[in-house]
């Protein structure tokens, strides 16, 4: 992609100039068709799906087939995030049953149901840290020591934060009927754990899903809310959120070094966030933005 | 109200350790060839993982922690 920064004097221009060059930017970045978020979906579902079988049927030994079905169960929220945000197709497009697809389906090794995390997410972006309206209020944490703490805490079965927040934010939009769907999700989850525990297939079980589903809700809790929101305490377009840079790398990190240009531009494909930061850097700067090391 | 009964009773955690830990405790001891001449893998795996549920159940936590 060209870039629409070249040759500019960046403190030449006015408030309403840079403003106005950022939505071109960032406008730049939302075009296309995002065939890799697709692919990635569609493919992580499939393989820890075939995982099952291969257990099952001996011809993959679950000490091999643990580390990947960690992998997969991580990396099954963020193609149903670019989904969530109907990045790979617009309510109205031909494509969007192939976006409403992607979300349901990729989200089958996380165990949890799209639309309800869709519209809690857009609460999220809509409240980000305000303590009263951000159904991710939650997981602020004064250090990361605090943050591991409180999310060993919040597995146990008296916590119920996430829940009570997610409601609160469902019925405030009108949308608590998909509280519902969150229900029977995890039941099923559940049931499947019970039917291949007691057909003598506990540990497969627990190693291709319970293990990685506790694992990876950790990671993302980490990486997409506490991390990039960390402290926590501000509002606003340009406050709410950071960039960071991340000892595991942008890939081990989900992306989610990036998450300041998500949280302005929600509509940019995933893996085109670190292009669009890198382009929209010096405006970022310029409006105050932590952009941590990055 | 029937549903939510089922649902309750579904998601207790002495439900999730007869359902899954007892079965995941039994199977962990045999694969590591464990056994006693006093119980049964099954009995004690039933028997650690129904106190442990138990536990939790009451105090909403499974490592106490809050």
């Amino acid at each position: 992609m060209a870039e629409v920064t070249s040759d500019i004097d960046w403190d030449a221009l006015s408030a309403d100039e840079l403003a106005g060059l950022e939505r071109k930017i960032a406008a730049k970045y939302m075009q296309g068709f995002p065939v890799g978020i697709v692919i990635w979906g569609f493919a992580n579902t499939a393989i820890w799906l075939s995982l099952w079988p291969l257990v099952l049927l001996d011809i993959m030994p679950l000490w091999m087939a643990f580390p990947i079905a960690l992998v997969n169960v991580s990396a099954a929220y963020l193609p149903s995030h670019d989904a969530q945000h109907s990045i790979i197709a617009r309510e109205g497009h031909k494509l969007r049953w192939l976006n409403e697809l992607l979300g349901h389906v990729s989200l089958i090794p996380f165990a949890a149901p799209f639309r309800y995390l869709r519209y809690t997410h857009f609460e999220h972006h809509a409240h980000a840290n305000d303590p009263a309206l951000d159904p991710d209020y939650d997981v602020h944490a004064e250090s990361r020591g605090q943050f591991f703490r409180k999310a060993l805490a919040r597995m146990q079965p008296a916590a119920a934060q996430d829940e009570q927040a997610y409601a609160a934010a469902l019925k405030r939009i009108g949308k608590e009927h998909l509280l519902l769907e969150a229900v029977l999700i995890r039941s099923f989850y559940l049931l499947v754990l019970f039917f291949t525990a007691w057909s003598g297939y506990a540990l497969e079980a627990a190693l291709l899903w319970w293990i990685p589903l506790l694992v990876s809700q950790v990671y993302i809790r980490y990486y997409l809310s506490w991390k990039p929101h960390h402290p926590g305490k501000r509002t606003g377009r340009y406050e709410d959120t950071s960039a960071f840079r991340s000892v595991l790398g942008n890939i081990g990190s989900s992306g989610m070094q990036y998450h300041i240009v998500h949280h302005l531009y929600p509509r940019i494909p995933l893996m085109r966030t670190p292009a669009a930061y890198r382009e929209l850097r010096p405006i970022l700067q310029r409006q105050g933005c932590d952009l941590g090391e990055l | 109200m029937m549903l939510e009964k089922f649902i309750g009773l579904l998601f207790a955690p002495l439900t999730f350790a007869l359902g899954f830990l007892a079965p995941l405790f039994m199977q962990l001891l045999d694969a590591v060839g464990w056994s006693t001449p006093m119980a049964s893998n099954a009995i004690i795996a039933f028997a650690v993982t129904g106190i442990w549920g138990l536990l939790a159940q009451l105090r909403g936590s499974w490592v106490w922690l809050k």
